[in-house]
């Protein structure tokens, strides 16, 4: 309601910045570690007489060395349902490592040319019906991405992940006949993550995440992330859908299939500009 | 009566053998009426001017909403929901509800607004502006340029807002909002006017355009709107009106709830309650006060002419006649005082009025359940305090006499003639 001027600019805030139903708070850093690129396809040998923190560490960071660096170009579709409405929306993406990426909307015709541009901790929308480029102010960063699951907070949190959580293994052995890793991904004291921990499982045998759940810090799961169809895509074993769930929002989801994925692109970070945001393809 | 003609004329004669103890305790009260009525005219001043900024600024006397609008304000839950409804046939409703000053449509949105390299969060509010300027004060300030049209690709935005941004009358502004339909909107407008309404909140915060341009922006229908707002004619008669309007509109336009200020503002209207709960405990405390000075002074009266009520029942005064002398005596008294305090309250009350005593300098006013009281002391006419304060007058002059009635009324003559 808005009855006293406080509420109002509460309200107002609120409005503004709530994001959209059942807030996802990836971040690109997993969004391409997991979805985009999937893991190496090699398991890792790790040392089997360190602790499990260490070992947990050790995993995480060949898949972070491997993806540094890395360029990437793939089309996706991205489907959302929520309550009031379901859309499929298709997109081109290019990266290159965790720092950059540009993602350009091809289907549906009506915003066909609306672009993200991911760069140097900044997110830039590129609106082709006014043809301009508007930078998503700070204040927004925890507002829906394109009216998905994803926020736009979720672009920029970059590679920190491996930064700012401890990692410990929670559990190892077989599940449903499969053997996996079980980890849990607690923030450090100071560092500046929304999430109060992480659960993640992944395949020991080829290193493919299953799922990721996201907890709030009251312990609440918040989200639930997903990933099926692993698939060869750019001679990389990728898990080529992956789906979004809000624990808070019955029957809405984001789901994200890939259709192709090549790597090693010849990108540089001038691609990542503001003007190639705006060029149509 | 006729023989009770007699008592008021020995009680009005009696007050003036000593004329200069009558005109003081006379006085006393006359003062006491004209700080009751002074007092309660500045807290209804104050209330009066709390109630007008707590609804006049946004709120409004009463918002009608799609049931379950409130509090979470989803763009989804419009009037008569998905399919909306015909929005001129709900105003021209509502207008013609008895009570009802003036109705205005508003369309409520979350977005973006940029200008070249800034760009700022911002609550879209989309109105008709010609109707919104009858309802609230929303846009009845605006310092620069001039209301948008409705219709037109147009914006006024907030002082703060548009200093953040950096952007001038005439300037091209982009709007983003996301639509109901799942999409981005996004257009140009004009910045045509820059409006202060005084809160920061909401100068920092908001831009207005026509509701159907915020319409079109959400990719909402025509039909689709978020709320009515209106103001009535006796802001106190909105709880009654807005079951009345309630029960009118929900055949026609589906589960609508129908809000009064009273609940939109329960801590300004609690406040105001409350406010009005004081001025009884004022008015109580100043004539209680001076219950005891009149008693007193009456009693010393009584006393000072024992040997004359004793001279009176000596020869065949009932007791019932000497008492009420007495308290014609209060009456009398209270009359004379009340209307010499309505002499003095009169011209000085209207002065104050006219022109209130701004404390500007000396205080910057405070702010209570979001509504801003700015320090000028302002008194309010008011039918209740003169006439509350003169019930309170003449029973303080009555009660004041009925001791020292009962008193004269035990007198015995014997005793007394004797000097015992």
């Amino acid at each position: 309601m808005f009855g006293r001027l406080e509420d109002f600019e509460r309200e107002a805030r609120a409005m503004i910045h709530r994001p959209a139903p059942g807030v996802l708070r990836t971040t690109l850093a997993r969004f391409v570690l997991v979805v985009l690129m999937g893991f190496p396809a090699v398991a890792p040998a790790v040392a089997q007489d360190a602790t499990s923190r260490e070992r947990a560490r050790e995993i995480i960071d060949r898949v972070d060395r491997l993806l540094r660096g890395e360029s990437s170009r793939g089309r996706v579709t991205m489907e959302i349902a929520t309550e009031h409405w379901s859309r499929s929306v298709e997109m081109e993406v290019w990266s290159l490592g965790t720092e950059y990426s540009l993602v350009r909307v091809l289907a549906p015709p009506r915003e066909a040319g609306t672009a993200t541009l991911k760069a140097d901790q900044e997110v830039w929308n590129y609106l082709p019906r006014v043809d301009r480029s508007i930078k998503v102010p700070p204040s927004l960063m925890m507002g829906s991405w394109m009216g998905s699951h994803f926020t736009n907070d979720d672009l920029v949190k970059e590679s920190r992940i491996v930064d700012d959580y401890d990692f410990d293994i929670t559990f190892e052995g077989a599940r449903d006949g499969v053997p996996v890793w079980e980890f849990l991904l607690t923030p450090k004291p100071e560092a500046p993550v929304v999430w109060g921990r992480i659960e993640e499982q992944v395949r020991q045998r080829d290193l493919m995440p299953t799922w990721v759940r996201y907890y709030d810090e009251d312990g609440d799961l918040v989200r639930t992330l997903t990933f099926s169809d692993y698939r060869e895509m750019g001679g990389r074993l990728v898990p080529a859908r992956s789906l979004v769930v809000p624990a808070d929002k019955p029957g809405e989801e984001t789901r994200l299939i890939y259709h192709e994925l090549v790597f090693g692109v010849d990108l540089d970070a001038g691609f990542f500009s503001l003007r190639n945001l705006r060029a149509r393809r | 009566m006729g023989r009770d003609a007699v008592w008021w004329r020995v009680a009005w004669r009696n007050l003036w053998r000593n004329r200069g103890r009558t005109l003081i305790t006379a006085s006393g009260l006359a003062f006491g009426y004209l700080a009751a009525v002074l007092i309660v005219g500045l807290t209804d001043g104050m209330s009066a001017e709390l109630a007008e900024n707590g609804t006049r600024l946004l709120v409004g006397h009463v918002q009608v909403h799609a049931d379950g609008y409130l509090p979470e304000r989803s763009m989804y839950r419009t009037l008569g929901d998905a399919a909306g409804v015909d929005v001129q046939a709900l105003l021209r409703r509502v207008d013609a509800h008895p009570g009802v000053v003036a109705a205005a449509p508003r369309v409520y949105g979350g977005g973006l607004v940029s200008s070249g390299e800034q760009t700022k969060a911002a609550l879209l509010l989309g109105v008709d502006p010609q109707r919104e300027l009858r309802v609230s004060n929303l846009v009845s300030n605006v310092v620069d340029g001039r209301l948008p049209d409705e219709g037109a690709y147009e914006v006024l935005l907030g002082t703060e807002l548009a200093r953040q941004l950096q952007v001038e009358v005439g300037d091209e502004l982009v709007l983003v909002a996301p639509a109901a339909d799942g999409s981005m909107g996004n257009d140009l407008y004009t910045l045509v006017g820059i409006v202060r309404t005084g809160s920061p909140g909401l100068d920092a915060n908001y831009a207005l355009l026509s509701f159907s341009r915020l319409q079109q922006l959400m990719a909402l229908t025509p039909e689709r709107i978020h709320e009515v707002v209106l103001t009535m004619e006796d802001p106190w008669a909105a709880p009654t009106l807005a079951s009345a309007l309630s029960s009118e509109l929900e055949p026609a336009f589906g589960s609508v709830s129908v809000e009064p200020w009273t609940e939109l503002r329960p801590e300004l209207f609690e406040y105001l309650t409350l406010a009005d709960a004081v001025n009884f405990v004022i008015v109580i405390v100043i004539f209680g006060m001076a219950v005891f000075g009149v008693a007193n002074t009456m009693l010393i009266g009584t006393f000072e002419r024992r040997q004359e009520f004793a001279v009176v029942r000596a020869l065949g005064t009932t007791p019932s006649g000497v008492g009420r002398t007495v308290v014609y005596e209060g009456i009398i008294l209270g009359t004379l005082a009340l209307i010499a305090g309505a002499l003095i309250t009169t011209p000085l009350f209207v002065w104050w009025h006219n022109s209130p005593p701004d404390l500007t300098g000396l205080t910057s006013g405070f702010s209570l359940g979001g509504s801003q009281w700015r320090p000028i002391l302002r008194v309010e006419y008011s039918l209740d305090a003169p006439i509350i304060s003169a019930v309170a007058l003449l029973l303080t002059a009555i009660f004041a006499a009925v001791y020292p009635a009962w008193k004269a009324t035990r007198v015995p003559p014997a005793d007394a003639l004797a000097g015992r």
